[in-house]
């Protein structure tokens, strides 16, 4: 029995998006949704860590910072005063497969955000103040969050050892050289490439009509020349991990752990999303085969970790734990070995199955309830996929794929595959000091 | 007319939309349990909430600690259900199911798809009726507990924030922020058992928010909870925060820190009082956000911190006032003095109309942005179940806020901040900060990171 009206479950209606591309190619998508007296903007930027070149790192992230630093008619720090004087919200993150940025406010302050967006697409002030400034933001982030975090540095670490190709290898957050080695000339050349309208995706989701929102976009963007293009970027990658094994001492780190990688291919093909299904029965959730085992059954691990790293090209699937005292890392990898090899030659139980449909169908309900998410969803579909809707798409594939896939997939990509361990160290122990770990 | 000619300088907004609250409907089972109702059928997705006032202020004398732990192990074994049965139930289906304490309330929630309600209310109800507890969890809790308890002694916002509370409160349960490792060393299943059977309807309210029909709702609901007991009336009499009326410095000694960790402030208002509107529209202009006068002045300005904000902690008994900031340890005097100088100002001279209105905007604008999903919605009638607001509160409150004027917010200003009384607590290297904190106060204390007085 239900107690909403329908019986079975629920058939979510296609979102309505209408899809425009200006004369300088910015691709601007409407998803006009009336339910709240709100909207949100999203701008993807095809850019992020992955462009970034060598001797060059952290620059996609230090432009971030440097696009709240103002433009030709916003002063420096106003954009987001702008933003919270109209009682809105903001901010922007980068990856390494993009850049993005985006607001949400009340519905009739739909022309300051685009006046906004569209006036750092078109005059960015890149000058030497504001460089120094950001520069030292970013370092500042930098410590407060990887730097002086025990394990604060780690998937950086490990994600060097898995991929080969430098574009995939190096870290968002960069090296403290290579910020301070950053000239305003290269973050001029870095805007040209990057931030044309070519290059970045909008999308506006919320109480709009569609005809006004157009027009509007027109008025503000039209006028932004087209630019270059950027140049073209390889992240294939060669077979076989990086690095097999490693060592590193973390001074800050209060007890020993590991993180293992493995390389995967690109998050549109079946076998990707085939591994990433067969994570989630490993280490997703308190139902878990992983936690099951190591937190509860065994009582094992402190902390259990596992992700998966999509990407636009080759990604990575990782799995990790802190042992508690008592337990070696050795023993907890060798249960995680054990537990994989169990997925591959049993496959997922069919109530295993059935769980990944309702959290597939879940998630996809829960990503529509907000202007924001949509947004998001919207833009990045576009800019990754050359599709708005790839996210419902996306579903419908997840949800077609079957046990035996996963089973395969988790044979071919995590059993048989080569993996990178990268051991974690905590320093005192490292010094050869006594420790109080029993 | 050129494009760049329209564009320099903002333009003005559309006309704005009206922005409409589903209504609050109420009813009661047959035991008396309060249900409160909001229909939201946007998306086929429900989410519920069970709120008691049993939160951790029940705790007895000496014994700080029990009704949290309760509550951590509800989820844990329940009815015929066993910890993993249970998050295989829940999990399997897609839903989620959450218990949370604090002070003032205790709440069991859970989220799902319509469609797969019933599951949910099933586990739901044995959880809130028949937990068990069962010994090897129990123990599970000990042992992850302590591990924690360890770890948050090396997190200077932890440290601050206990000392700031005990100063503070005094001998109210407020002034307990955390457990003690040799309370929850010596937690027993009955004891547990016994903090459990204080739950129920004369505590509780059920809050339902999301896609569903009333009466197939409340038929649910009757056989399943509908066999919650009368459970025990909660204390509301609580011992008065202490007046301070001179300004004390504590230090807590945090050897090698690179950053001191400062947090000043006095008592102040709990949730329900008429000062409540003009105060969040004062700390709005003086430290509430990115853009408030603490954050333009020691971030902006002087560069002393990644942050610098203020807020009124306000509870359901007793409230606080308190301002805070992480910045680098060599100024951290400087950084104290610009902290009561900002005090000083917003209590002698009042706002401008422009910091007056734009406060008020932004207040007002991010209003409905923050009910723009069901937990957004949930969480906003969470608040107003456990502080008992009115129930046309998130109706009027964009006009509560509008209604404050500048002289509202000097007389708040002057009647809840109180530098001169302040409990001014730092943590950081003692060595390094004592000395820059001279000037501050008459008295002062030190402690280390155990807690422990050293002078």
């Amino acid at each position: 029995m239900s107690i909403s009206k329908v019986d079975s479950p629920p058939k979510l209606k296609p979102l309505e998006v209408f899809e425009y591309v200006l004369g300088n190619g910015l691709r601007v998508a409407i998803n006009p949704h009336g339910a709240s007296p709100v909207v949100s903007l999203a701008v993807y930027y095809d850019v992020g860590s992955r462009n970034e070149k060598p001797g060059r790192t952290g620059f996609a992230h230090l432009f971030e910072h440097m696009m709240f630093q103002g433009s030709e008619n916003v002063a420096k720090a106003e954009h987001f005063q702008f933003i919270m004087k109209a009682g809105g919200t903001m901010n922007g993150t980068t990856s390494s497969e993009r850049t993005n940025y985006y607001e949400t406010l009340p519905a009739n302050q739909l022309p300051l955000a685009l006046w906004l967006e569209a006036d750092r697409m078109r005059s960015l002030a890149v000058n030497q103040e504001n460089l120094d400034n950001q520069r030292e933001a970013v370092k500042e982030e930098k410590r407060l969050r990887y730097d002086n975090q025990p394990y604060g540095q780690v998937f950086d670490l490990i994600t060097s050892m898995v991929f080969k190709n430098f574009a995939n290898a190096h870290s968002t957050i960069g090296s403290m050289d290579d910020l301070d080695a950053a000239t305003v000339d290269d973050l001029k050349k870095f805007f040209r490439l990057y931030y044309s309208p070519s290059n970045a995706v909008l999308c506006i989701s919320g109480a709009v009509r569609p005809d006004e929102c157009i027009e509007l976009v027109k008025k503000y963007f039209d006028d932004i020349p087209k630019g270059e293009d950027p140049p073209v970027l390889d992240v294939s990658e060669p077979d076989g991990v990086a690095e097999t094994h490693r060592d590193y001492v973390d001074s800050l780190a209060p007890l020993p752990a590991f993180l293992r990688g493995w390389k995967i291919p690109d998050r549109t093909t079946r076998v990707h999303r085939a591994v990433m299904l067969g994570g989630r029965i490993l280490f997703d959730g308190d139902s878990s085969r992983l936690y099951q085992k190591l937190v509860k059954g065994d009582e094992s691990v402190v902390q259990l970790f596992g992700f998966t790293d999509e990407r636009r090209g080759p990604s990575a699937i990782y799995m990790g734990a802190i042992p508690k005292p008592g337990f070696t890392t050795a023993e907890i990898s060798q249960i995680i070995d054990s537990e994989i090899l169990d997925l591959s030659k049993n496959g997922p139980a069919e109530t295993e199955m059935q769980k990944l449909r309702n959290q597939i169908l879940n998630d996809s309900v829960r990503v529509r309830q907000s202007s924001l998410t949509r947004a998001q969803q919207i833009a990045e579909g576009w800019l990754y996929d050359e599709n708005p809707r790839s996210f419902e798409s996306e579903m419908e594939e997840l949800l077609s794929i079957d046990a035996d896939e996963i089973k395969e997939a988790v044979t071919s990509y995590l059993r048989n595959a080569e993996s990178s361990l990268l051991n974690i160290i905590p320093g005192a122990v490292a010094a050869g000091e006594v420790s109080d770990v029993q | 007319m050129s494009n760049s000619a329209i564009a320099a300088s903002a333009p003005a907004s559309l006309a704005p939309l009206p922005f409409s609250i589903p209504e609050i409907e109420e009813g009661r089972l047959s035991n008396g349990l309060r249900v409160v109702l909001m229909r939201n059928d946007s998306l086929p997705l429900v989410n519920i909430r069970l709120i008691s006032h049993y939160g951790e202020v029940n705790d007895a004398p000496f014994r700080n600690g029990v009704i949290g732990a309760m509550a951590a192990l509800l989820t844990e074994g329940a009815g015929a259900l066993t910890s993993r049965e249970i998050a295989e139930r829940i999990e399997n289906i897609g839903a989620s199911l959450g218990v949370s304490s604090s002070a003032d309330s205790l709440g069991i929630s859970a989220s799902c798809l319509s469609f797969h309600f019933e599951a949910v209310l099933r586990v739901f109800k044995d959880i809130v009726l028949n937990p068990t507890f069962p010994e090897n969890e129990l123990e599970l809790f000990k042992v992850n507990t302590l591990e924690g308890l360890k770890y948050q002694r090396s997190q200077p916002p932890f440290l601050a924030d206990e000392r700031f509370s005990m100063e503070i409160y005094g001998t109210h349960p407020y002034s307990k922020v955390t457990a003690v490792p040799d309370i929850i060393a010596s937690l027993s299943r009955e004891e547990l058992i016994e903090a459990h059977s204080a739950l129920g309807v004369s505590n509780c309210t059920l809050l339902l928010v999301g896609d569903f029909e009333v009466e197939k709702l409340f038929s649910l609901l009757e056989e399943t909870l509908g066999g919650l007991p009368q459970g025990r009336e909660c204390s509301s009499e609580f011992p008065t925060p202490p007046q301070r009326n001179k300004r004390k410095l504590i230090v807590v000694d945090r050897k090698g820190s690179a950053q001191s960790n400062i947090v000043m402030g006095n008592a102040a208002i709990p949730r329900i009082h008429p000062d409540f509107f003009p105060a969040l529209v004062m700390n709005q202009i003086l430290g509430a956000g990115a853009s408030s006068r603490l954050f333009m002045n020691l971030r902006e300005e002087k560069g002393y911190t990644y942050g610098a904000y203020s807020k009124f902690g306000m509870r359901r008994f007793a409230g606080d006032f308190e301002a805070s900031a992480e910045v680098r340890t060599e100024v951290t005097g400087p950084a104290v003095e610009e902290f009561l100088l900002e005090m000083n100002r917003i209590r002698q001279d009042e706002v401008s109309e422009v910091e007056l209105r734009d406060a008020r905007n932004y207040m007002t604008g991010v209003f409905p942005l923050r009910l723009e999903t069901q937990e957004g919605l949930t969480n906003a009638l969470r608040q107003q179940i456990v502080f008992g607001l009115h129930e046309r509160y998130l109706h009027d409150y964009r006009d509560l806020v509008s209604d404050v004027t500048a002289s509202d917010v000097l007389r708040v200003a002057q009647e809840w901040i109180h530098p001169d009384a302040f409990t001014v607590v730092v943590v950081g290297d003692a060595g390094d900060v004592i000395g820059q904190l001279s000037g501050v106060a008459e008295d002062m204390e030190v402690y280390d990171v155990e807690g422990n007085r050293v002078s």
